[in-house]
């Protein structure tokens, strides 16, 4: 094989692994990034036309593992969707695209996933509340509690302990976890985006 | 009392790097000002228009969240050497983002640079 093959066979090994990386990504970003990668590479180690073999190796280094690339693309990909909207589903769709790459994403997924269900939970009962007297917070005869919302005769074994207090505290404390989930899940991203930036960054090395 | 040792110059490059770092969409924005730039371009003015060096796997992220945030839009444009180069400027959005921080920046490091001037005659 010439040298000018092994030369792009490289680029396009390089290029295959972030791609890999990105498959979480819609087909057309993917396609984008990867060509602008290839753009740039192709540029810098281009002299006369011809692709130096050394150029091309200190390319594919200054931008890094694919791995990590890819990661950074998902993770900003995340972080943008969720700035642009907070809507619970917008940030759990980032988050599960971090999720799928990394054991932290893994792990903010949960987070959110169970602070969005505990505060829809609340948010639920508030709502179901003036049509149906039996939703409530029941405190069970076995000592355990339920958030009931009254479609079941399983509430009928225990006391109902808010009343209609569930309609303010239900929006209170469901709209607040739901608030604090966000700004949660906006921190954990940020702070990963952070870390992989000062960890890459030449200038933290001079 | 024994003093208290410092590891040597770390906390110093912690806080310059983070000083980078929270400049850099400033600067990426500030690049775009007067014309449509590619990835590369971006890259070298800002090492030499400032004393910004960042990674390539950094930028282009960064470019791309920027795009996304739908401060930047990008075009694909052929290039004299055969192969398409992915320019990009600022959005409506854009300018006003990149205006605010940059009024923003003025008013903060002046009024910090007012703090500093007794370090700047010494002891």
């Amino acid at each position: 094989m010439s040298d000018s093959n092994q030369t792009q066979r490289r680029i396009e090994d390089y290029l295959a692994r972030v791609r890999k990386g990105l498959r979480i990504l819609s087909d057309e970003t993917a396609r984008d990034i990867v060509a602008e990668l290839r753009s740039h590479i192709v540029e810098k180690a281009e002299v006369d036309g011809e692709m130096l073999s050394a150029r091309v190796d200190a390319a594919l280094a200054s931008l890094g593992p694919p791995g990590v690339l890819a990661r950074q693309y998902v993770t900003d990909d995340a972080l943008a969707r969720a700035e642009v909207s907070r809507a619970p589903w917008t940030i759990l769709g980032g988050v599960f695209h971090w999720a799928t790459l990394s054991a932290t994403g893994f792990l903010t997924l949960l987070i959110c996933a169970i602070g969005y269900m505990f505060g829809a939970a609340f948010l639920i009962a508030a709502l179901v509340k003036p049509f149906n007297p039996r939703a409530g917070l029941w405190l069970m005869n076995d000592g355990s509690y339920s958030l009931a919302l009254g479609f079941t005769d399983a509430a009928v074994r225990g006391r109902e302990l808010l009343g209609w207090l569930l309609i303010p505290i239900g929006f209170s404390v469901g709209g607040g976890a739901i608030l604090l989930t966000t700004q949660f899940a906006l921190w954990s991203i940020r702070r990963f985006r952070q870390a992989q930036r000062i960890r890459r960054s030449p200038g933290s090395a001079r | 009392m024994a003093r208290k040792e410092f590891p040597p110059s770390e906390p110093g490059e912690k806080w310059e790097v983070q000083l980078r770092k929270g400049s850099l969409e400033l600067a990426i924005l500030a690049s775009l000002w007067g014309e449509k730039l590619y990835g590369l371009e971006i890259l070298r003015r800002l090492e030499s228009d400032s004393d910004l060096v960042i990674s390539e796997g950094t930028v282009y992220p960064l470019l791309s969240r920027l795009k996304a945030l739908g401060l930047l839009q990008s075009e694909w444009v052929e290039s004299d050497g055969g192969h398409p180069r992915k320019y990009y400027g600022l959005t409506a959005l854009g300018r006003q983002r990149a205006g605010e921080m940059a009024r923003f920046w003025a008013r903060f490091s002046a009024s910090l640079n007012k703090l500093l001037v007794p370090l700047g005659k010494g002891k």
